[in-house]
């Protein structure tokens, strides 16, 4: 029940929206649609088409909403900013149209480039996936009162922008594609960085941005990197059992046990990326997701086939420029063709990555790689001074300590 | 009426938790544990009861950048702070009937686990917030 109500809310939404304009009105109308049904359906019974009842009862709302004196005159200003019918690349109003498109164009619209990205994270998180403003504040560990105006903001920018509510014209599709797939990836990166504790709430913002490429993935079957999107998620939140010890110590990869990753996220996202890869327009998405396979089929971390992880980061670098591409580039070198190798391309990024703590971490990693254990246990220290994160702290600290105890004391 | 209660720490304070070699008694992972497991329960408890307005951890005073003026320009110095200097680490608004239940609230912190000898050095403030602008004569 609460299934089906978060599936259709978007759609209901998006109905609305295309019917009426009045973006900020039609989420109140949706909103209070999606508590009729939840107070009325368990008791009457969900009716034949759930999809159609809601929307009846929103517009229905909606129409009462803007009976007020001063929605009259919002809705002057909408038709002043009306598109023309045959500027409609979405069918018009008056025609079927269905519930995939609607939620569609819902999230482009909420994933608009005139957005800041907290803005579309919050509107997107709000409107497509349904979660309270209270929730969506806890997640972010910021007042619901901000929270509240962040998203009343977001909406006054979409409001304002006129943007006609359709799908984006085919020219600026694949860019527009692209900010809603880089949402989900931040939303999934907030709850996957964090890890435990008091951030518990926030793990679940992984699930929810799954949720939502799952979605996308459903209503864009046939475009790759949204596959690879969705196979990436999968394949890195199936570490996620292994990642934190007991005591909530941080756990590399190399170090997990493998036996608690989650063989079924795995298996459907390795079929996701092979799947999308053989379409043979491989973007970051995609190239991220393979990466994160070859991790994931490796039965020990000693069996990884770093060589192939080598020409995967190649390939990305050819169309990123970030540096931790080139970071864990360097890593993947080391691995595969020995620590100097990975060393001499640490020099390159010495000054893109001067102030980040990860840098140091790897230098740390392949100096004792190396053997050279006192320039390592420096290179530690330095990191772990550069981190405000106290998990990486203590595991970073924990390297150094064991280096200093020289190499044959017990591990703790 | 709320109130912020304000805990303290130093550098080495912090580097001792952080599990870096201080030479004094070190914080395992299950020292570590434990004091989130209480700090979590703590929380829990005052979110429940209605008085948590909120509460936040700051980073190691190593991350501190101070914003200073000489002759009218602005100039930024990093971690201002000496390695013994005792700085806020964290602090918890709340809000409650009355200054002796604050206390209350902020003596439960004392029974926070702590490795070796929490020390006679530790304390709290407990400060009184001013509340609204006629408060702050506006």
């Amino acid at each position: 029940m609460e299934d089906l109500l978060r599936e259709l809310a978007p759609q209901v939404l998006g109905a609305v929206v295309r019917r009426f304009g009045h973006f900020a009105a039609a989420e109140d109308a949706t909103q209070e649609a999606l508590l009729a049904a939840a107070v009325q359906w368990p008791g009457e019974g969900v009716p034949g088409d759930p999809r159609a009842w809601l929307i009846t009862v929103a517009a229905r709302r909606l129409t009462d909403l803007l009976r007020s004196e001063q929605a009259r005159r919002r809705r002057e200003d909408a038709v002043a900013a009306w598109t023309l019918p045959d500027e409609w690349l979405a069918p018009a109003a008056d025609q079927p149209v269905s519930g995939a498109d609607d939620t569609l164009v819902l999230l482009f619209m909420c994933c608009h480039p005139s957005l800041s990205p907290s803005s579309q994270i919050a509107l997107t998180l709000r409107a497509v996936g349904g979660l309270t403003t209270a929730e969506i504040a806890r997640a972010f560990l910021v007042s619901e009162g901000t929270m509240t105006r962040r998203i009343t903001r977001a909406k006054q920018r979409v409001k304002d922008s006129g943007l006609p509510f359709r799908l984006p014209r085919a020219e600026e599709r694949a860019e527009r594609l692209g900010a809603v797939l880089h949402v989900l990836y931040l939303i999934f990166n907030e709850g996957y960085a964090s890890t435990s504790g008091p951030d518990l709430q926030r793990a679940e913002l992984a699930a929810e941005a799954i949720r939502l490429a799952r979605m996308v993935h459903r209503l864009l079957p046939d475009d790759p990197e949204v596959a690879g999107l969705l196979a990436l998620m999968l394949l890195t939140d199936a570490r996620r059992p292994a990642r934190t010890g007991p005591d909530g110590a941080l756990i590399p990869m190399a170090e997990q046990d493998r036996g608690l990753w989650d063989a079924d996220a795995v298996k459907e996202g390795v079929e996701l990326v092979t799947g999308a890869l053989k379409r043979g327009s491989p973007g970051p998405y995609q190239l991220q997701a393979a990466i994160a396979a070859v991790h994931d089929e490796a039965p020990s971390a000693e069996e990884t086939d770093w060589p192939q992880i080598v020409a995967l980061y190649e390939l990305l670098m050819r169309i990123s420029d970030n540096p931790m591409v080139a970071l864990n580039h360097a890593v993947a070198v080391a691995m595969a063709r020995g620590p100097l190798a990975g060393l001499h391309l640490l020099e390159r990024l010495q000054e893109p990555l001067m102030g980040d703590h990860r840098l140091h971490a790897v230098r740390g990693h392949l100096l004792e790689m190396a053997g050279d254990h006192a320039a390592a246990r420096d290179s530690y220290e330095e990191a772990a001074r550069r981190t405000t994160s106290f998990p990486q702290q203590r595991y970073l600290h924990g390297k150094a300590a064991r280096l200093s105890a020289g190499p044959d004391a017990p591990t703790a | 009426m709320k109130y912020m209660i304000q805990s303290y720490a130093s550098q080495q304070d912090y580097d001792a938790m952080a599990g870096k070699d201080t030479g004094r008694s070190g914080w395992s992972g299950e020292a570590v544990a434990d004091m989130h497991q209480f700090m979590e329960a703590f929380n829990k408890e005052l979110e429940e009861s209605g008085e948590l307005v909120e509460t936040r951890a700051l980073a190691a005073p190593v991350h501190t950048r101070r914003l200073g003026s000489r002759g009218g320009e602005a100039f930024v110095t990093d971690g201002p702070y000496a390695e013994t200097q005792e700085v806020l680490a964290g602090y918890w608004i709340v809000e409650c009937e009355s200054f002796d239940r604050a206390t209350a609230i902020a003596a439960r912190l004392g029974q926070c686990p702590y490795p070796g000898d929490p020390g006679d050095t530790m304390y709290a403030d407990i400060r009184p917030i001013m509340d609204s602008s006629a408060d702050l004569g506006f």
